[in-house]
């Protein structure tokens, strides 16, 4: 019996041992016996590359189209779809555990990305700062002066959150309202931070900055509990304005012109396994795609947001480019609204 | 010699510089060139990286020069004091932004909001680059006692004498050194962005977001344009200066506690930013960060950071000799040399992934991008040195029989150890400092030190902030300690 088992583990590693490579965001993570559980049950490698965050990532498998550099990429979200197809970077693949996952989540009819996770960018306050003070009461309020100088974003040209914070606010105020709101925002103080973490741990007040009102993620109040070593049983941060949360859908796809499509099709599935997407929550703290993962304890700390901001791929893709320039010449240049519509036309 | 040697860089720049790059400027011909340029918004950044790199150098030139003097002579803890002065080279900017807004951020320690001021952008630059100044500065500064004997025994008076012979003689050194802070500040990546928002982003922050979130090659290649072509004019004129011959001085003696007083105090308030980071210091967290589950565990970022330092030095130590061989005597090459410190690093890496898809996720690329970025540095340090020996050495050594090769390493090399030394301090720097890793795809298993505090910060969560604080004190002193052992050890070969 041991004799054939060894000859079995030789077959399956020691014989050219298959590699498949998976590129994917600063922010992967997975629990390394997991991995190691993949590898031993597919006889493969994997490989995992990072590049930069989401949209770098995509841009790096996009510039290296017809040579990529990897089989599967992961991480690319909604508010990049349509790059991603309109690229053409990618190949169909109707996986089986398709049918496990949540079916509003499927947002691409020709199968080339399918959901692996999803959340919401949302506005997260400081309770602490805010035991004494009145919290903006409607979306409109954070313009006023009196709000504007206490809330930090990211810009939206260089961070995921700040873009779909960004469209919230065009999908709330329209497209002719998003620019006067964001003119009350700048003239009211409101700080542009570079990215995420620059926001979150230098310019928010829980970190010893001076802004109470940070844009940040819906799951952000439940990790701040899961990393807190028992300092925290209630989170120290909410969440403000369901309204205003933007709907993040991740999606995994196989590269066109893979080395190993028989392996890039089994690390889908796997993504897309029960232990994978229960694991995902306390490592990437997103949702998973699945509908029968169950979600660790922590997560009655991140309730889904009712009412948030879902925007159409297509929508994005056509608009992404001039909202992020319009935003830019407003907020960073300091142009007036109705300049920046007149030059639209 | 010099010619192979030259041919080696050529080859080596070929493959990890002008290849790439050539095929992303390639992808940036079209209408958004001219576009770019039309745009008064990228001028407005080209302005502000422009007052920023002139004001940079002249104000870290301003201190670095006493400074090397104070150096010159012997004193306690002069060692630890050299050590520390380039320590902030290699921590990572977004932990030296919480070290200065923890002090004088809007809720800062002392009460004091310098947020978005010139004041703290300045600070934050002499901060960064004082150690490169000095290390540029300083062998010629001990260079310089013999002349300036000399010039007191005709009789000048000791500021006469400086005035006369010592400042013509540093001035190519200051020029260097000046060169360096501007190439590096013109094209900062986050200080100024992280320390006074948007407003302050440089043209490098521009290019980046063009590059790498936009794919926008044809406004990227004007912006790379410009910078190019003003870092290369400014090099230029430094090329200029022509450097005298100097034999390699001595420290001196007769410094006492004093200086090394006066000196700490300095230190003190310089880096008072770095203490607001130590009074976080949480060895728990270190200890939880050393052995961690959730992130990469510091034990295994640690190993790889070291791992990294050394396996790049092996390709940047022949690479920098050679280079400071081939541009002794020749001005263009020296140009050439510094063209990795122009470019956008960005740039580079997606050219790689472009030129090069075989090697993705490979450790020789990764060795290679780090080489790129961290020889022209060593050669800085080795110039000066290798400049001011005299020709007639080689020569004796050749008319009694030394073939070049021999000549250079039983004659010329023992001569320039200690600047070799200060080279390689310098570039390991650089690679513990990180710049290499933004230019290729890396592996979660190769995590090194800087990429561990950024995988922390990327998390909300107390634990991942406290970690990346720990970590980032780690790197300080690890550094601190690379640096010292060197110092030391060239205590011994002056």
């Amino acid at each position: 019996m041991r004799k054939v088992l060894a000859l079995f583990f030789l077959l399956a590693f020691g014989l050219a041992q298959q590699e498949v490579t998976l590129l994917t965001h600063q922010s992967f993570s997975l629990d390394k016996n997991l991995i190691a559980q993949f590898e031993r049950e597919t006889g493969l490698k994997l490989r995992i590359l990072k590049a930069g965050d989401a949209g770098e990532t995509l841009n790096r498998a996009i510039l290296t189209k017809g040579a990529p550099i990897a089989d599967v990429l992961y991480g690319f979200d909604n508010t990049f779809l349509s790059r991603a197809l309109e690229a053409d970077i990618l190949v169909p693949y109707r996986s089986p555990e398709i049918r496990n996952l949540k079916a509003t989540l499927l947002l691409d009819p020709t199968f080339r990305a399918l959901p692996v996770d999803y959340g919401w960018v949302s506005l997260n306050y400081d309770k602490a700062f805010f035991k004494d003070r009145p919290l903006p009461k409607v979306p409109q309020d954070l313009a006023r002066p009196e709000y504007a100088r206490l809330l930090v974003v990211q810009n939206p040209a260089t961070s995921s959150p700040g873009l779909a914070f960004l469209m919230a606010t065009v999908a709330r105020f329209g497209e002719d309202g998003y620019l006067d709101f964001w003119a009350r925002l700048r003239d009211g103080g409101v700080r542009v931070a570079k990215g995420w973490s620059e926001a979150y741990y230098t310019h928010f007040t829980l970190y010893k900055g001076d802004r109470p009102l940070v844009v940040s993620y819906t799951t952000s109040p439940a990790a701040e509990v899961y990393y807190s070593e028992g300092r925290y049983q209630e989170p120290p941060t909410g969440n403000l304005f369901p309204e205003l949360a933007f709907f993040q859908v991740e999606f995994v796809g196989i590269l066109k012109g893979a080395k190993n499509p028989e392996g890039a099709r089994k690390l889908v599935d796997w993504l897309l396994s029960r232990p994978v997407q229960e694991n995902l929550p306390t490592e990437m703290w997103m949702y998973p795609a699945r509908r029968d993962a169950r979600l660790p304890q922590v997560f009655r700390f991140a309730p889904e947001p009712l009412g948030s901001v879902r925007m159409d791929p297509k929508a994005i893709g056509a608009n992404r480019e001039r909202w992020i320039e319009e935003w830019t010449k407003v907020v960073l240049q300091g142009q007036s609204p109705e300049a920046v519509r007149r030059g639209r036309r | 010699m010099a010619r192979l040697a030259g041919g080696v860089v050529l080859l080596f720049l070929a493959f990890a510089l002008f290849y790439p790059l050539g095929r992303v400027l390639a992808l940036g011909v079209g209408e958004g060139f001219a576009l770019a340029l039309a745009n008064p918004y990228y001028w407005e950044r080209y302005r502000f990286s422009l007052a920023y790199g002139l004001l940079s150098a002249g104000l870290t030139l301003a201190v670095a020069l006493p400074l090397a003097f104070v150096f010159r002579r012997r004193f306690p803890l002069r060692g630890l004091f050299l050590a520390l002065s380039t320590l902030p080279f290699v921590l990572p900017t977004p932990v030296v932004a919480l070290g200065f807004l923890a002090l004088v951020g809007p809720r800062g320690l002392l009460g004091l909001d310098l947020y978005g001021t010139l004041a703290l952008l300045l600070w934050a630059a002499v901060f960064y680059n004082l150690g490169l100044a000095l290390r540029v500065l300083l062998p010629v500064a001990l260079a310089l006692e013999g002349p300036l004997q000399a010039a007191r025994t005709l009789g000048a008076t000791p500021f006469r004498a400086f005035l006369r012979v010592g400042l013509p003689l540093l001035l190519p050194a200051i020029g260097g050194a000046g060169l360096l802070v501007f190439l590096y500040a013109f094209s900062a990546f986050g200080v100024p962005l992280l320390l006074g928002g948007p407003r302050h982003a440089t043209l490098e922050v521009e290019v980046y977001t063009l590059l790498a979130y936009r794919l926008a090659f044809p406004e990227a290649s004007a912006l790379m344009a410009l910078q190019i072509l003003t870092l290369g004019l400014a090099t230029l004129l430094y090329l200029r200066l022509r450097p005298f011959p100097l034999a390699p001085g001595e420290v001196l003696g007769g410094g006492g506690w004093g200086r090394a007083l006066g000196l700490g105090g300095f230190f003190a308030l310089l880096y008072a930013p770095l203490w607001a980071l130590l009074a976080g210091l949480d060895l728990e967290a270190l200890a939880r960060a050393w052995t961690s589950e959730a992130f990469t565990p510091l034990s295994l970022a640690l190993v790889n950071s070291l791992r990294f330092a050394f396996l790049a030095l092996l390709l940047v130590l022949p690479l920098g000799v050679a280079y400071g061989v081939a541009a002794r005597r020749s001005g263009l090459l020296d140009l050439l040399g510094l063209l990795p410190l122009m470019v956008s690093p960005v740039a580079v890496g997606l050219g790689y992934l472009v030129a090069y898809p075989g090697l993705r996720g490979s450790l020789f690329l990764l060795l290679a991008a780090y080489a790129l970025l961290a020889y022209p540095l060593l050669a800085r340090a080795l110039l000066p040195a290798l400049r001011s020996l005299p020709p007639s050495l080689q020569e004796a050594a050749r008319t009694l029989g030394a073939t070049p090769l021999r000549a250079f390493l039983r004659v010329e090399l023992p001569l320039i150890l200690p600047a070799l030394a200060s080279g390689v301090a310098l570039a390991l720097a650089t690679v513990l400092g990180e710049f290499g890793a933004s230019l290729v795809l890396w592996r979660p298993e190769w995590t090194t030190l800087t990429l561990a505090i950024y995988e922390r910060l990327g998390r909300p969560g107390e634990g991942p902030f406290r970690e990346a604080q720990a970590a980032a004190l780690l790197l300080a002193f690890l550094s601190g300690l690379l640096f010292y052992l060197l110092d030391r050890g060239r205590g011994r070969w002056g």
